[in-house]
């Protein structure tokens, strides 16, 4: 099967985003949840990296949100 | 390592005057310079056309290194900038505008949240990364540490106007020289700093590799930091390549080349119009000299079209008429006296024709002990008074006076005030004169230069009749030449002087001398004393 991500090399940002978010979003699956966050945090790809837990968070909770409607 | 290159640059005023014209120098690789001349010579016009705040109406600027650039007014800043916002001006432009994007990136964020907004906040700090900001903000770190002696965190949200002028400037100075700009421009970088302020920026100079073109008045400042020395006077600017020790011999001796060459000028243009009129009469009369006539005409107007060479530039006349008079012998007596929470009481007495330097440390309290003698309402126990006669005239420093910052100077002198009888508007002018200030003589005191200013209280001490001059930091902001006559003013003077001062050349016209302690101690020295540690107040 092939993922519609390439697998992120496991980083804090990916971690702390994962397990606060599967916490705000009991209702979606933690494959979901982890599928968000790992394509955010490809798409933030140069962002300074002190930031990115807080941006990588910030983006998925918005697109969590959004397909929660 | 960066240079500057100035080629025939020309500025003219708003009413018409050349201010500056075909100047032209070279500040090359590692090069110290020094730029001075009169007040409103045009130094910090010229700063600002280097610098490319002000486009020149002719000529060209070339440079390379980056330019980090010290205005003038750091060290006043009373407005809420903060040590953030002044940190990040001072930086390099793509840093700036980098910092500008993130900022607004925040903004936007706070009022929309939505994918679009985050993405361009996550661009914007990418950015900020690329251009260097992270490492400078361990840079920035660095530099509120020496400045401030606190962490940039810790002070970035800091408004400038809580922190002294010293501390303003020390901090712009901390991170221009610590900055990536190989090239410094830096007006007036000594003012507000105290002595030992002083002494580190020289050495902080001398040791820098990159180019400085700073102005400065400072006499000690010039002598042991510049390598050559940059003057704008007569409308141009010429480079005498030795230090300030040789300066004024080699002003004086191009003064007296300019003076000769347009001595001789005159005397060509003389003898060729004479020749020009006796042959137009021999042609008169003789066909054949027809021909050496027109020859001499073409001669003549060749000469004339070549122009003369420049003129020797006016020197500034400032002529200041201090002259007391005599008082009993005792001028100044103090008791046990303390100004509450400055000092620990002290006993001093101050004789007839004294000459007072009045040192220390930075909010030791000096300022508000000669304001108490000029009769202000100081707190304080124990006691003072002044001897017979004694008559104070007090200096304040330049912003001390908000009554008159819409006033002009004829208006002031007319009006007079409790102590110091009005004159007549021809007598007020010709006072202005004296003191180069017949031009600013109609308008606003805000509006002058800190050095007329300076020049303009100085004019009221002489006109008050004073016999006991308070003086806080008189020379500050004199050019040389005018803190150069105060000097001889003050030594034709019948009467007592105390001058709070930080200005080293100025301290050694003085033969006693009080220091403020940091530790609250008031003493006397024989020797001029600068190295007081700063007062410790709690941040």
């Amino acid at each position: 099967m092939t993922l519609a991500v390439p697998p992120t090399v496991p980083d804090p940002s990916v971690r702390s985003a994962v397990c606060r978010l599967s916490q705000e979003f009991p209702e979606l699956r933690p494959r979901s949840i982890v599928l968000v966050v790992r394509t955010c945090r490809e798409e933030l790809r140069g962002s300074p990296t002190d930031a990115l837990p807080e941006l990588v968070e910030r983006l998925a909770r918005q697109r969590l949100r959004v397909s929660l409607g | 390592m960066g240079y500057v290159d100035v080629s025939a640059v020309r500025h003219t005023l708003s009413d018409g005057r050349v201010l500056l014209d075909d100047v032209s120098f070279r500040i090359g690789e590692g090069a110290r310079a020094a730029l001075v001349g009169e007040n409103g010579a045009g130094k910090t016009t010229l700063l600002r056309i280097i610098s490319g705040d002000l486009a020149a109406e002719a000529g060209s600027i070339a440079r390379t290194g980056g330019l980090g650039v010290m205005r003038q007014f750091i060290g006043s800043v009373r407005d809420d900038t903060t040590v953030q916002r002044m940190l990040v001006d001072l930086a390099p432009p793509a840093v700036r505008e980098a910092w500008h994007a993130v900022e607004a990136a925040e903004l936007a964020m706070m009022e929309t949240d939505d994918e679009p907004t985050q993405m361009a906040y996550a661009n914007a700090l990418a950015h900020w990364g690329d251009v260097g900001g992270y490492d400078i903000e361990v840079t920035w770190d660095t530099v509120t540490v020496a400045a401030l002696g606190v962490p940039y965190d810790r002070c970035k949200y800091r408004e400038l106007n809580t922190l002294s002028g010293g501390e303003q400037k020390r901090l712009a100075l901390e991170c221009l020289l610590r900055g990536p700009d190989e090239v410094l421009l830096l007006d007036e970088p000594d003012n507000y700093l105290d002595v030992p302020g002083k002494r580190w920026l020289e050495e902080r100079l001398l040791d820098t590799r990159k180019t400085v073109l700073f102005v400065s008045h400072d006499r000690e400042l010039l002598a042991r930091v510049a390598d050559r020395v940059v003057t704008v006077e007569g409308g141009t600017a010429w480079v005498h390549g030795g230090g300030f020790v040789s300066y004024h011999a080699a002003r004086t001796a191009r003064h007296e080349r300019l003076a000769e060459l347009r001595r001789r000028w005159d005397e060509e243009h003389q003898r060729l119009i004479d020749l020009v009129r006796t042959l137009q009469q021999q042609a008169a009369n003789s066909p054949d000299m027809a021909n050496r006539y027109h020859a001499m005409q073409t001669r003549l107007a060749k000469f004339e079209a070549a122009g003369p060479p420049p003129e020797r530039p006016p020197e500034q006349k400032v002529s200041m008429r201090l002259r007391g008079g005599r008082t009993g012998v005792r001028a100044v007596i103090v008791e046990q006296l303390e100004l509450t929470g400055l000092m620990q009481p002290f006993d001093l007495e101050i004789f007839y024709g004294d000459r007072v330097g009045v040192l220390g440390a930075n909010g030791a309290g000096k300022s508000h002990f000669l304001r108490l003698l000029a009769g202000q309402s100081v707190a304080h126990t124990g006691d003072w008074r002044l001897g017979a006669r004694v008559v104070p005239g007090f200096f304040a420093q330049t912003h001390a006076h908000p009554e008159w910052q819409d006033r002009t100077p004829v208006d002031l002198l007319w009006h007079g005030e409790p102590g110091r009888p009005g004159v007549d508007r021809g007598r007020a002018m010709a006072a202005l004169r004296r003191y180069g200030l017949a031009e600013a003589g109609e308008q606003p005191f805000r509006t002058m230069s800190g050095g007329q200013q300076a020049r303009f209280q100085i004019l009221l001490l002489e006109l008050s009749g004073a016999t006991l001059l308070l003086l806080d930091e008189p020379t500050d902001n004199l050019d040389v030449l005018s803190a150069e006559a105060l000097e001889e003013a003050l030594d034709a003077f019948d009467g007592t002087v105390l001058a709070v001062t930080h200005d080293r050349w100025f301290a050694r016209s003085f033969d006693r001398f009080v220091v403020f302690g940091a530790d609250g101690r008031v003493y006397e020295s024989g020797e001029p004393v600068f190295d007081e540690a700063r007062v410790q107040r709690a941040r």
